[in-house]
């Protein structure tokens, strides 16, 4: 818990406390990561013996949510990954990032995602899992936009968090299905219960949506398009989060959730095949790069597919080969982003067709650089030969998939070779093209850190059992089971070393023939849908049809809204009456009404009908009165006495306020509505009329209940001491509603003097 | 269990209103509102610790035993829903000290304020249906005058819009109310419960629940019924706009929560795909529209459409589990919308408009609103660790246990297009850089403007680091509202 | 008699939307008018009609009341609806004013003219 919030709060609470009393803590930020590595590296005997660190703190319980965390071998491994690159990190971005003025800020922003990294990995509670890997995401978002002047660092942003979030939605979705079939959001809970999900009929669904989280966090084709577009972030960002870290989170996930998901054919064949073709879609397209770090964000996604790939075969020599590479991957990737960094510090820029030369002017950069190129082609005695040995050997699978694997394997493994090849030919040997004259070493600020990562490349390559034990522990908890890895860098003649000699020879001759490779690269690569534009299109399309659908119907027409609000008005009162009631004709009482009673009613209905065809301003208004008045003397005829007279004074204050305002009241003019629109809105009118004749005469025909009026009757003098039912209802049952008939008149009155006074924005035409 | 002390969220702001309509000094004005306003939220608070301690708070007004008489009543989801609605008026009053301009105070805003709180507070403790009808007009009206106070070109344009759709919503309420005594004779709602719960299955019962929701609909912004959101929340001022984007459309939701759980419950399992489909669409084109919009205010309140389909879904779900979702994500929108509403009006402030094209760079010029954004607008995203993930976490959990999953679908699909439009704000209002020429805002001014807005966003960050906390709560609101019996023992059998 | 009622309460719906859904404000403003007298006759329907006296106690009589609580009610909604019409009214006339037309086809506002 401590290890996990440590960065958190140094990042979001002490640094920017430090930075406005004017402390320049952020020169020491190293020591947050480099003392919880050493935390972390202290559990190292304890977590080989066998042993799991964990430690819950309760969140929200009713949910089954926890913040409970858990050191095994795996988490152990990403753990020290991220701190340990991150400190080196840390370290090199002091000086790389010297001269930004908002360098607090910087690595507020790096200890969030540190804090938000080791809690993903130490998660043992799905659904805290996935709270810290969308932090991951803000934070990504953060930092890629951290040059939010740019516009290509804010484009480069938001891809990134609209497609690693949107995954990340697809994953919760199966996080809470997996609940519902488990009943529990804890890992190791849902670990012992693995037969229920796969028995259960959500599997594959539970399954999908997992693997796409996984799939867009770890950039597997066809979701990787952020992850080049994250390489506008600063250089160490890249190195830390777009290459070492953050997009590992997916591949953790697979690793972890691998003994409940996997082992199924649905598995296998969509891990594996998503990883191998991501693996050879990402290294030829590193080939065509011109900017280093475009080639290694493609890089990136290619070794990212080998362990996805790794960890969809799932045997024992896959997954240690999977943690082995992870591992690998982190170190000689990461040492390469720093190179560029430096070289783009030194030289200004990263473009490969302005540099060559530069190993004279800078021996050690070079060096490092050649390490980390060597590693990543896998050539022996560096560790990436051991884990692509380890790859070759894996994807020997039986049945169809053991031919079509393989072959795929040697096929990016070449161009895999290749662009390490480039990578350190190309800016460093040849002629010297630099603009920039005087390029120089880079300081010890900046080279330390991928020196060190150079050693530690060259020491697993020659040494792997280093690592061999807690490699072992990392897959036994992969696999489920025990698992003891035998790692050394010879490992005898057999397929996987041939398979090695054909893609480093093959290599070296297309290397030689670069030119007409990339030229038929290029030209296949015409031909296909361009995945890039595919968001692009997304961007400008999502808009443009929300803006589609919007606007047919928020005209901004009080008729159209009208028209629709009346429409479903009657559409869903008349199904549903339609559906739910059995209508027969009710008994209408005809009998019972009087001739005056006609009389009353005929008036009303026909000056309303006169209403309509009257063109007068002057001429509406009267017989709106005479309405008015005859709604009063029906009030007088339904022994309504106090409404009439309540009707008869409205109506007539109505008419008077009328007449005041007549000489400011528009002329009525004739319309000029298309016929269709009229035949509409006559449509609409008579039947919402309809609705509501309907509506009186079946609600009176349904009559399930007697008034409650009787009280009232029977109480009104007795506890009221009023003669005058309806008064004392007004005033003393119903006094509440009278407060408020009061207050709306009141508001109404100081409304209509604010209305007429208060003018602010003068007049719009005139 | 009676409680006279019921009857004060209603009563102080009248008389605060009158006050202020009477002394025309504006100082005394603000602080008497700001007072009156506090207060308030005191009694909001300790009341609704009562109704956790003791059970459902009633008042039967004049002593008149229910059903005659009128009862105000209040349970846990009321008493939640009137703490939040005092939380918001004091952000928006704070809000409006700053930035409503003295004209408007000159003609009685603070009053107006006072009187719109009234109206809420009135609709939502009353346990009469035509009580109601008469607490949503003076709502309504006090809404008409806010919103066209000032008398600008584009105000007086929707609010004219505005007004004659809910005077037509008014109209159908009393059709609505009609309808309901001629067939069950009685207005107390908690009478109405018992006796729709003894006619049983009948039809009439279905036809009346449609018409509420129809009624209620278009008060709380649902499809097909809220055209008139946007462009009217769009027009009124910002301080205004946090009022009503926090707050109006929720009253709405309230009331058809009330009425569908209370009176209308059996009629439910019918009809309860038919609120799935509007939940579906509502969020849906509402979501659809903020990411169509460039405009900050506007884009915000489409947002208000699309979050309102949430809570609608919870409802036709109709589990234990789906009205918990639906309280708790009432409680996370109305701070967070109104957080950002309040965003929208500082960035207005500072920006002098807002249309996102001319806006840019906040995030160097102000950070400090940039980050308070982020977190309200990840927030109502529904990203964690904020209050909005648990209330979309709950929602999710009981379409999938129910197996829903369409509505799940679209659940997530909206969540997604609410994070995208989110982050278009950033991108284009905080990032980039600001226009030439911007005004900056003095120094003293700076914090009576951020202060409302981070508090709601602290707000929101706590609710979502303490959920189990606010979930005893809600959860017991939710048990309230899943068994009536408990309101109408209250109510009648007291 | 309600039969009657209910035709009549309908055809006032009928005209008064037909009204509110044309394009000039001051038509709609007469269907705001129309419609709360058809609301007003629908509720005092509600309690049923043709009551033999009003009610106000009077000793001695056997003849039914008419049912006092939809005239309560009434009494309150036309009051109501008389402050909301004073208020439309003036509406109307400062849009008018300001805008120099009251037709609601032109009245339509884009989202950034404010």
């Amino acid at each position: 818990m401590t290890i996990v919030i440590s960065p958190f709060v140094f990042g979001l609470i002490v640094l920017p406390f430090l930075h406005k009393i004017k402390l320049r803590f952020h020169k020491w930020v190293g020591i947050v990561p480099l003392v919880l590595f050493l935390t972390i590296l202290k559990y190292k005997s304890s977590i080989i013996n066998g042993n799991i660190v964990s430690e819950a703190y309760q969140w929200v319980p009713s949910f089954d949510v926890s913040l409970s965390f858990r050191l095994d071998g795996l988490s152990f491994i990403f753990a020290l990954i991220i701190t340990g690159i991150g400190f080196l990190v840390v370290i090199y971005s002091k000086k790389y990032m010297h001269s930004e003025s908002a360098i607090s800020r910087y690595f507020s922003y790096i200890l969030l995602f540190m804090s938000s990294m080791l809690g993903v990995v130490l998660s043992n509670n799905l659904i805290s899992l996935f709270v810290f890997w969308e932090l991951t995401s803000i934070s990504s978002y953060l930092l890629i936009g951290f040059w939010f002047y740019k516009e290509k660092s804010r484009y480069g942003a938001w891809k990134a968090l609209l497609i690693t979030a949107g995954g990340g939605l697809a994953m919760l979705a199966g996080f809470i299905l997996m609940y519902t079939v488990t009943g529990s959001f804890e890992i190791s809970q849902i670990l012992s219960q693995k037969e229920l999900i796969k028995s259960s009929p959500f599997y594959l669904t539970i399954l999908v949506l997992t693997l796409i989280g996984s799939f867009t966090k770890s950039a597997q084709f066809p979701f990787h398009v952020w992850l080049p577009d994250a390489m506008e972030a600063p250089t160490p960002v890249s190195a830390y989060l777009h290459s070492a870290t953050m997009v590992k989170a997916g591949i953790y996930l697979l690793a972890r959730l691998n003994p409940v998901l996997g082992g199924s054919s649905y598995w296998f064949y969509m891990v594996t095949f998503t990883g191998i073709l991501t693996m050879c879609y990402g290294s030829i397209m590193a080939i065509r790069q011109r900017d280093l770090k475009a080639l290694l964000a493609f890089s990136t996604i290619s070794q990212l597919g080998l362990i996805t790939s790794l960890l969809g075969v799932s045997t024992e020599t896959a997954v240690i080969g999977a943690v082995f590479h992870i591992i690998n991957h982190a170190a000689f990737k990461g040492s390469l982003f720093m190179v560029t960094g430096i070289i783009d510090h030194e030289a200004g820029t990263r473009n490969l067709d302005e540099l060559g030369g530069l190993g004279r002017k800078m021996p050690f950069t070079a060096v490092v650089a050649l390490i980390g190129a060597l590693a990543m082609a896998g050539i022996p005695p560096l560790n990436g030969f051991i884990s692509k040995e380890l790859f070759f050997e894996a994807v020997l699978v039986d049945g169809w998939a053991g031919y079509v694997l393989p072959a795929l394997a040697v096929f990016g493994s070449i161009f895999t070779f290749i662009y390490s090849m480039i990578f350190v030919i190309s800016p460093f040997l040849g002629t010297y093209k630099p603009k920039e004259k005087t390029v120089h070493e880079a300081p010890w600020g900046l080279l330390l850190s991928p020196m060190i990562l150079g050693v530690t490349n060259l020491a697993l390559g020659i040494y792997p059992k280093l690592v061999a034990d807690i490699i072992s522990k990392g897959a036994a908890n992969i696999l489920g089971k025990y698992v003891d890895a035998h790692l050394s860098l010879w490992h005898g003649f057999n397929v996987p070393l041939l398979m090695s000699l054909i893609v480093i020879s093959f290599g070296c001759l297309l290397f030689s023939r670069l030119n007409y490779v990339k030229h038929i690269i290029e030209k296949i690569q015409m031909k296909k849908i361009n995945l890039n534009k595919l968001y692009d299109l997304f961007q400008t399309g999502i808009p443009k049809f929300a803006g589609f659908i919007t606007e047919k119907q928020m005209t901004g027409f009080l008729r159209d809204y009208l028209v629709y609000i009346l429409s479903f008005v009657f559409l869903s009162v008349g199904l549903t009456s339609l559906f739910f009631m059995e209508l027969s004709i009710p008994n209408l009482n005809l009998e019972r009404i009087d001739v005056y009673e006609y009389v009353v009613a005929a008036i009303m209905v026909v000056s309303s009908i006169f209403l309509l065809f009257t063109r007068k301003r002057l001429i509406a208004i009267l017989i709106l009165g005479v309405i008015g008045y005859m709604v009063s003397l029906f009030f007088v005829l339904e022994k309504a006495p106090d409404l009439a007279l309540t009707q008869l004074i409205v109506e007539t204050i109505t008419l008077v306020l009328f007449l005041i305002a007549f000489p400011h009241l528009p002329e009525i003019t004739e319309e000029n509505s298309k016929r269709s629109t009229k035949i509409i809105n006559a449509a609409v009118s008579i039947l919402t009329g309809l609705t509501v004749t309907f509506l009186m005469v079946y609600s009176k025909a349904y009559k399930i209940y007697e008034s409650v009026s009787s009280y009232y009757i029977d109480n009104s003098l007795l506890l009221g001491g009023g003669k005058n039912i309806v008064n004392v209802i007004l005033v003393d049952f119903r006094g509440f509603d009278t407060m408020g008939e009061i207050t709306v008149l009141g508001i109404a009155a100081f409304s209509v003097y604010a209305l007429i006074k208060l003018r602010l924005g003068g007049r719009k035409y005139e | 269990m009676k409680n006279n002390l019921l009857v004060v969220p209603v009563i102080l702001p009248l008389f605060t209103a009158i006050l202020i309509f009477l002394i025309s000094n504006i100082k005394f004005q603000k602080l008497l509102s700001f007072v009156s306003t506090t207060f308030c939220l005191a009694t909001a608070l300790y009341l609704t610790k009562q109704v956790s301690v003791k059970g459902i708070q009633t008042l039967s007004l004049g002593d008149w035993p229910a059903p005659f008489g009128i009862v105000i009543a209040l349970d846990l989801f009321s008493g939640i829903m009137l703490i939040l609605t005092m939380i918001v008026s004091l952000a928006a009053l704070i809000f409006s000290f700053k930035t409503i301009g003295s004209e408007r105070e000159n003609y009685f805003y603070y009053a107006f304020f006072q009187l719109q709180i009234m109206g809420i507070n009135g609709a939502l403790i009353t346990g009469d249906i035509f009580n109601l009808f008469v607490f949503f007009e003076i709502l309504l009206i006090a809404s008409y005058i806010l919103m066209a106070l000032g008398g600008k070109p584009y105000q007086l344009q929707e609010t004219t819009k505005y007004m004659i759709i809910n005077m037509v919503s008014s109209v159908l309420f009393l059709v609505g109310v009609a309808v309901l005594y001629s067939t069950l004779g009685s207005l107390n709602m908690a009478d109405l419960s018992v006796k729709v719960g003894k006619a049983g299955d009948q039809g009439i019962l279905k036809v009346i629940a449609v018409i509420f929701m129809i009624v209620f609909g278009i008060k709380g912004g649902l499809f097909p019924l809220y055209f008139w959101l946007p462009r009217s929340y769009h027009a009124a001022p910002s301080a205004v706009a946090v009022l009503f984007g926090g707050l109006m459309t929720k009253v709405g939701i309230y009331a058809i929560l009330r009425v569908y759980t209370l009176i209308f419950a059996p009629t439910l399992s019918s009809i309860n795909n038919i609120i799935l489909i509007i939940a579906g669409l509502t969020m849906f084109l509402g979501v659809m529209g903020a990411v169509a919009q460039m405009d900050f205010k506007l884009l915000l309140s489409y947002h208000i459409i699309s979050q309102v389909g949430y809570m609608i879904m919870g409802l036709g779900l109709y589990t234990p589990l789906s009205i918990t979702g639906a309280i708790y994500f009432l409680i996370h929108n109305i701070i967070v919308k109104s957080c950002l509403f309040l965003i929208s009006g500082i960035a207005e402030k500072l920006r002098d408009t807002t249309d996102l094209k001319k806006m840019g760079g906040l995030m160097a010029t102000d950070p400090s609103v940039a980050y308070i954004f982020l977190i309200a607008g990840f927030s109502l995203a529904g990203a964690p660790p904020f209050s909005g993930f648990f209330g979309k976490f709950l929602l999710i959990r009981a379409g999938l246990e129910k197996g829903s999953y369409l509505i799940v679908f679209v659940s997530i699909l909206v969540s997604f297009f609410t994070l995208y439009s989110m982050t278009k704000i950033f991108k284009y209002a905080f990032w980039g850089t600001a226009p030439e020429n911007v005004k900056k805002v003095q120094h003293n001014h700076y914090f009576g403007l951020v202060l409302p807005a981070a508090c709601l966003a602290l707000l929101t960050v706590f609710i979502g680091l303490n959920t189990e906390w606010v979930y005893s709560y809600v959860n017991s609101a939710a048990y309230q509202l899943m068994n009536p019996d408990l309101y109408i023992q209250a109510v009648l059998g007291g | 008699m309600e039969f009657l009622m209910a035709l009549v309460v309908g055809v006032f719906f009928a005209v008064s939307i037909y009204f509110m859904l044309s394009k000039k404000l001051l038509k709609v403003v007469f269907g705001t008018l129309l419609i709360s007298h058809a609301a007003n006759l629908m509720l005092l329907t509600s309690g049923g009609l043709k009551g033999e006296k009003a009610p106000i106690l009077s000793d001695g009589s056997t003849l039914s009341y008419a049912d006092p609580i939809p005239q309560a009610l009434i009494l309150t909604a036309i009051v109501i609806g008389f402050g909301v019409t004073a208020f439309i009214l003036v509406l109307t006339c400062r849009l008018y004013k300001t805008f120099a037309t009251d037709d609601l086809s032109i009245l339509r506002g884009e989202a950034n003219e404010k």
